[in-house]
């Protein structure tokens, strides 16, 4: 299921679909890292591949050259030797040297002086040096089997009639008399026939055999050295030496050739070109691997990092998800002082706001709902209200009880003020009607013994006040200040800038001081009637304008109250207006 | 004081840095170099030997320089094996003043010049213990009555015969105080030439030194006791004689020509067991024994009525006088010569008679005929007598070679006599 976990994101990692930013920085780490990796890498081992190439050939066909001085320097001594022998056979005073076996003392004599040439001639890589004349008797150190000669591969295909030098190339050395003791040491070998017509000598061979064993030792640490396949061939294309191992030519391989000046050998070393190749491939592969170690750890550090980098975001990401699912309660962990820090702080400073603020709306949206609530209460049917004290207002005009109504009268006018609950804002001057009606009643009830005085300019009239503001006052200044409804109202509106200022005061009871500090409480539970209007009051007037605005009470116990109520200077828009109608 | 101690430091850090460099640079030369002074430093000194031995004799000299280096800490000995072409290097050496600090030497009257006196040597020397050696050896190695040459081996010639031929032909073995007449009539009666086997091998290049022996047997000599003439004495009758013999006996068909081109040596054909008789040194012995032959030695046959000669082969010691470390050698030869190294030598005869008698060697009937022969070597070879010798052996040889060949040996060696005379004036 990990695996799968793996290969999922993998696959979004490379179809492009997963656009994060995790992903976006491994992208820029990585190519950060590669560019600079491969183009240093890149030029490192091409520079160096040049280098050792170039190097390589260079080794390469110096040792060649080496091989062929050092092959030539053998075969030009050999020839060196058999001139000399031959130029001495030439010299007609030592015409004693026949083709027979030698038995006089003079013929001896001869021969022992021809042999001691012979045995000056040696060097230290000289392997044999012999004269065999065509009766069979041979000149040289006495251990030729003179029989045996046929064991030199080439000795026998040699043409019949040649002249100069015919070299037998490589062979073991195996004509000794001695049958037991074979070392069979590996030699290069000449033969000059001599062509000295009227001569006994005529027909005579000169064989010289060098040992090769250094030369093919050099040969075969060439070999080894350059893994190279060493190829000499005589001018008629006979192979005289060639690499054991076997070999197939291409045309790509690395060719050194060279001929010997000698005898027109052509010495041709060929490596594979992978093998040539070799000691870069091994930089290139080298190369590649430190390359891929750099990519892995460039991937491992730019994951780490990013991840790292991105895991907070993603933290920070989570939280607001669950904030814009409700929770505000979530508050973001602060990792760190730097910038993904201090926005992890606003984030978290910004969800205790917006908690606050929504704490608020929802404490005004509820207290509506209260106000609407209790307002559908009182709306219920006053159709068969009004209808009914219209028929009793009619009946008692019928009996002709004129007091009752008039009080039926003003009852309906304060009643309808009360139940129209279709706006919410009235005219100053339809609230001070109804306060008007609200009195007229009071006066009918307890007769003129209360005086009230309005002193509230025209022009302010139009202005707009929260509906059933101002009577629950007056209802507390006849249910708790005055007593048996005497007393002093007094009532005025002034503008104080763009702000209206309405006083209300009477000389009534006042209130207490105690039940002053409770009188905006909400937590007080209700008792008796009194202090829900002031408080009602006050409400109405913030939630139309704000919690700046409202109700003030000063009150002295004996003397009466003053309720001050400051609101928004506010008129009536066109609009409301046709919807009164 | 502050500027000038920073200037020091940079100061030194260059030179360091320079000296690092150089070391970098001549680190391939110096460590080649430091090489041999560190031998030197070590004492480890490079002694050059030159022999002309090879194969098996080779190698017990190389163990032998190997017990010294043990014994001598600091000191290595180098073992120039210069085999066939010992006369040639050891000239070039000599030529060049670049010669080995020990050689084997025979050739005193040729070399003795480059060659280092060693009376002193040892005389003083008490470990040396100059009386163990058989006296007689001594001779050799002294020109002008100064001792150029240590003895280290010899041998003298004896018949090396084939037991079970001898069995087959139903002949006794020959026992000493024999005569030609009756090694002649035994070749005679072994030769059975359908088998190819023969009675006696001879070779077809002889040495002439080693004929010395028949020569003196039969009263002859080469050149005169005081090394002027040759007139008489190459030539004379019984020096023809002894040598004719050999001839003849090829001619007869009782002995086969060995050595020569096309031939196989005389020693594998007795290894082979196609010859019954060989004339040799103690050289051969070891390798007839390997070879699975029941080999017999006994004295040389002598001629009729007249005493009985042997010549004997010496090798010695020389040190070159061109030598840096000439005590060191002198210390390698005592060595060389010492009981311990003398028994590794099986290849020569011990010059110690210390060591004879430990191990008995003149009591053992396959030794006993060398120290037999050792007390007939009392003639001077004529190499020691004449300066010039070499150049008269050439003629010398040519014409026993010839004789060899069927040419008669009066008038050959008349001819060598002749050819040889203007060398000698």
């Amino acid at each position: 299921m990990n695996l799968q976990g793996i290969k999922d994101r993998v696959g979004r990692l490379f179809t492009g679909t997963y656009h994060s930013i995790r992903t976006k920085l491994l992208i820029c780490f990585l190519i950060v890292t590669l560019i600079p990796l491969f183009s240093l890498g890149g030029l490192s081992y091409y520079q160096s591949a040049k280098v050792i190439n170039s190097q390589f050939g260079k080794y390469g066909d110096n040792a060649v050259a080496q091989l062929e001085q050092q092959t030539s320097s053998a075969l030009g001594r050999m020839k060196q030797t058999a001139e000399t022998i031959y130029s001495y056979l030439l010299d007609p005073s030592h015409s004693g040297i026949g083709a027979g076996t030698p038995s006089t003392y003079g013929d001896i004599m001869e021969k022992n002086d021809f042999e001691s040439l012979l045995k000056s001639l040696r060097t230290q890589l000289t392997a044999g040096i012999y004269i065999i004349t065509t009766s069979g008797y041979y000149y040289g150190e006495n251990n030729l089997d003179v029989n045996k000669l046929g064991n030199i591969p080439m000795w026998s295909t040699k043409p019949k009639a040649y002249a100069g030098t015919y070299w037998l190339g490589f062979y073991k050395q195996d004509h000794s008399i001695k049958s037991s003791d074979s070392d069979n040491v590996p030699v290069i070998g000449l033969a000059v026939p001599i062509h000295h017509p009227d001569k006994a000598q005529d027909g005579s061979i000169i064989l010289i055999e060098e040992s090769a064993e250094e030369l093919l030792r050099s040969y075969a640490k060439f070999e080894a050295d350059t893994h190279a396949h060493l190829l000499i061939t005589s001018p008629d294309g006979t192979v005289v030496y060639e690499t054991d191992a076997p070999y197939t030519p291409h045309d790509n391989d690395v060719t050194w050739s060279r001929t010997l000046g000698v005898n027109q050998w052509t010495m041709e070393a060929r490596v594979p070109a992978k093998a040539f190749y070799q000691s870069s491939g091994v930089i290139r592969a080298n190369t590649m691997v430190v390359a891929i170690v750099s990519c892995l750890l460039a991937f491992g550090i730019a994951y780490l990092f990013s991840s790292r980098f991105t895991s907070r975001i993603r933290t920070l990401k989570d939280s607001m998800q669950k904030v814009s699912f409700g929770k505000l309660d979530t508050r973001t962990p602060i990792e760190g002082r730097d910038e993904l820090g201090s926005l992890d702080m606003s984030f978290n400073r910004m969800v205790t706001g917006v908690q606050t603020l929504i704490g608020e709306v929802e404490q005004s949206e509820r207290l509506k709902k209260e106000a609407e609530l209790r307002a559908f209460h009182y709306q219920i049917n006053p159709h068969l209200l009004f209808n009914t004290l219209n028929s009793i207002q009619w009946k008692a005009r019928l009996e002709g009880a004129e007091d009752i109504r008039q009080m039926l009268y003003h009852l309906t006018m304060v009643l309808e003020g009360n139940l129209d609950i279709s706006q919410e804002l009235v005219t100053l001057n339809r609230e001070l009607r109804m306060i008007g009606h609200f009195l007229k009643i009071q006066e009918i009830r307890y007769g003129e013994v209360f005086r009230y005085e309005l002193d509230c300019d025209e022009a302010l009239l139009p202005y707009l006040i929260p509906r059933m503001t101002l009577q629950p006052l007056f209802e507390n200044i006849f249910f708790h200040a005055f007593t048996d409804g005497q007393g002093e109202i007094h009532v005025k509106v002034e503008e104080d800038h763009d702000e209206l200022v309405l006083t209300l005061r009477d000389n009534g009871a006042g209130i207490k001081e105690e039940k002053l500090a409770q009188l905006f409480s909400p937590e007080m539970k209700r008792k008796g009637r009194g202090g829900l209007g002031v408080r009602n009051a006050d409400q109405k007037f913030k939630l139309h304008f704000g919690p700046l605005y409202g109700l003030k009470v000063h009150s002295i116990k004996g003397e009466g109250t003053t309720i001050t109520i400051r609101w928004p200077k506010k008129e009536e828009s066109f609009d409301d207006e046709s919807r009164v109608h | 004081m502050k500027k000038k101690m920073s200037w020091i430091a940079l100061v030194s850090v260059m030179t360091l840095m320079a000296s690092l460099l150089a070391a970098c640079g001549g680190s391939g030369g110096t460590g080649a170099s430091k090489e041999p002074d560190g031998n030197a430093s070590g004492a480890a000194t490079t002694l050059r030997f030159a022999t002309w031995d090879t194969g098996d004799a080779l190698k017990i000299e190389q163990e032998i320089a190997k017990k010294f280096e043990e014994s001598h800490p600091g000191t290595k000995v180098q073992v120039e094996a210069y085999a066939d072409g010992f006369d040639q290097k050891l000239a070039a050496g000599f030529g060049a003043a670049n010669p080995p600090d020990v050689m084997y030497m025979w050739d005193f009257p040729t070399y003795h010049q480059s060659l280092e006196p060693l009376d002193d040597y040892a005389s003083k020397d008490k470990d040396l213990n100059i009386d163990d050696f058989y006296q007689g050896l001594f001779n050799y190695g002294k020109m002008d009555n100064k001792l150029y040459g240590i003895p280290a081996g010899f041998t003298t010639r004896v018949v090396y015969y084939n037991k079970k031929m001898f069995d087959d032909a139903g002949l006794a073995y020959p026992s000493d105080g024999w005569t030609w007449g009756e090694f002649q009539e035994m070749a005679q009666k072994l030769t059975d030439k359908s088998k190819k086997q023969y009675g006696f091998g001879v070779r077809a290049e002889n040495d002439t030194y080693d004929l010395q022996g028949f020569v003196w047997s039969n009263g002859g000599s080469f050149i005169s006791e005081d090394g002027t003439t040759i007139e008489g004495y190459m030539n004379s009758k019984e020096t023809a004689e002894a040598i004719q013999m050999l001839g003849d006996m090829l001619k007869n068909g009782s002995a086969v020509l060995t050595g020569g081109k096309g031939q196989q040596s005389g020693e594998d054909i007795f290894k082979a067991g196609k010859i019954a008789m060989w004339e040799s040194g103690i050289w051969p012995l070891e390798s007839f024994r390997d070879a699975g032959i029941d080999v017999g030695t006994v004295e040389m046959p002598a001629f009729p009525g007249k005493p009985l000669k042997g010549v004997l082969a010496e090798s010695a010691l020389s040190i070159a006088k061109d030598s840096k470390n000439k005590d060191l050698a002198w210390e390698f030869i005592k060595y060389y010569v010492s009981d311990e190294a003398i028994k590794m030598r099986v290849a020569d005869l011990p010059v110690r008679v210390s060591v004879v008698n430990e191990l008995k060697k003149d009591q053992d009937p396959l030794y006993k005929p060398y120290y037999t022969m050792l007390e007939r070597s009392d003639n001077t070879p004529a190499f020691l007598l004449n300066p010039k010798w070499n150049e008269v052996n050439r003629q010398l040889s040519a014409a026993v070679e010839s004789i060899m060949f069927g040419s008669d040996a009066g008038e050959v060696l008349n001819q060598a006599v002749k050819d040889s005379e203007r060398y000698l004036k």
